[in-house]
């Protein structure tokens, strides 16, 4: 659902939509994300709008991804390293 | 909620990786500041608990980042565990992310295993939103979970 919302702004009918559920489970999900602190809802009309609060969701997973692989690689560089350096 | 899973563990990161070299020699390549710069960067490391360091390496401008990680080191168990924070900025010793780094070595009948947790990504800015939104995550996440189980076994009857 928080991937969907990723995309855009969605209605809980559209949201409903693309889930075998229930529109009211979906407003449980649904309300249940916002307590949580990861979506905001706003009434438009006769519609409701769910948003994902982005909040910096970007950017740590740029930092995230930066270090998985910065990781991978240092420990590659260390076996190689310590390979060459020395007789196992 | 698979996504829900998802999130939580992209906040920390896990690497185990096995050198066949003893303990004594991966220890060391982790905590002599001539040897970590052949293969993790440049850096003025300590193995002394409370030593402020740097690590220094080319920026990236796309996060925002100026090339120093400015470091301390937390907890040092000899050839055992070693960790220390790692935060970063844009530059003039700016933070905007703190995380911590923890080694742990396992000596092995032909080696060492070595697991790398790397944790935390906390954004220094927005200090009350962040950290509440930050810390609170993971027990949010756990809220979260437990609701939704509960929900689930009820939806199974309606």
């Amino acid at each position: 659902m928080l991937m969907l919302l990723s995309e855009d702004s969605l209605t809980i009918n559209s949201l409903a939509d693309n889930f075998d559920m229930s529109r009211p489970a979906v407003s449980k999900h649904v309300k249940i994300l916002e307590t949580a602190g990861f979506i905001s809802i706003k009434d438009l009309g006769r519609e409701r709008y769910c948003t994902l609060k982005k909040d910096g969701f970007e950017e740590l997973q740029a930092w995230l991804s930066y270090f998985d692989e910065f990781w991978a690689s240092k420990l590659k560089k260390l076996e190689t390293l310590l390979n060459n350096k020395l007789p196992n | 909620m698979g996504n829900l899973k998802l999130l939580i563990m992209a906040k920390v990161i896990k690497h185990q990786y096995f050198f066949a070299h003893p303990v004594e020699t991966v220890w060391e390549y982790l905590t002599n500041a001539e040897l970590m710069g052949q293969w993790l960067m440049k850096n003025d490391f300590k193995p002394v608990i409370g030593h402020e360091f740097q690590f220094r390496t080319g920026g990236k401008a796309n996060l925002n980042f100026d090339g120093i990680f400015y470091c301390k080191v937390l907890n040092i168990e000899p050839l055992k565990t070693l960790s220390y924070s790692w935060n970063c900025g844009p530059g003039e010793g700016r933070i905007t992310l703190e995380s911590v780094v923890t080694w742990q070595l396992e000596p092995k009948d032909n080696g060492t295993e070595v697991f790398l947790d790397h944790r935390g990504f906390d954004r220094a800015e927005n200090l009350d939103m962040y950290h509440g939104l930050m810390h609170g995550w993971l027990e949010k996440f756990e809220n979260i979970e437990k609701l939704l189980k509960t929900e689930n076994h009820g939806d199974t009857n309606a």
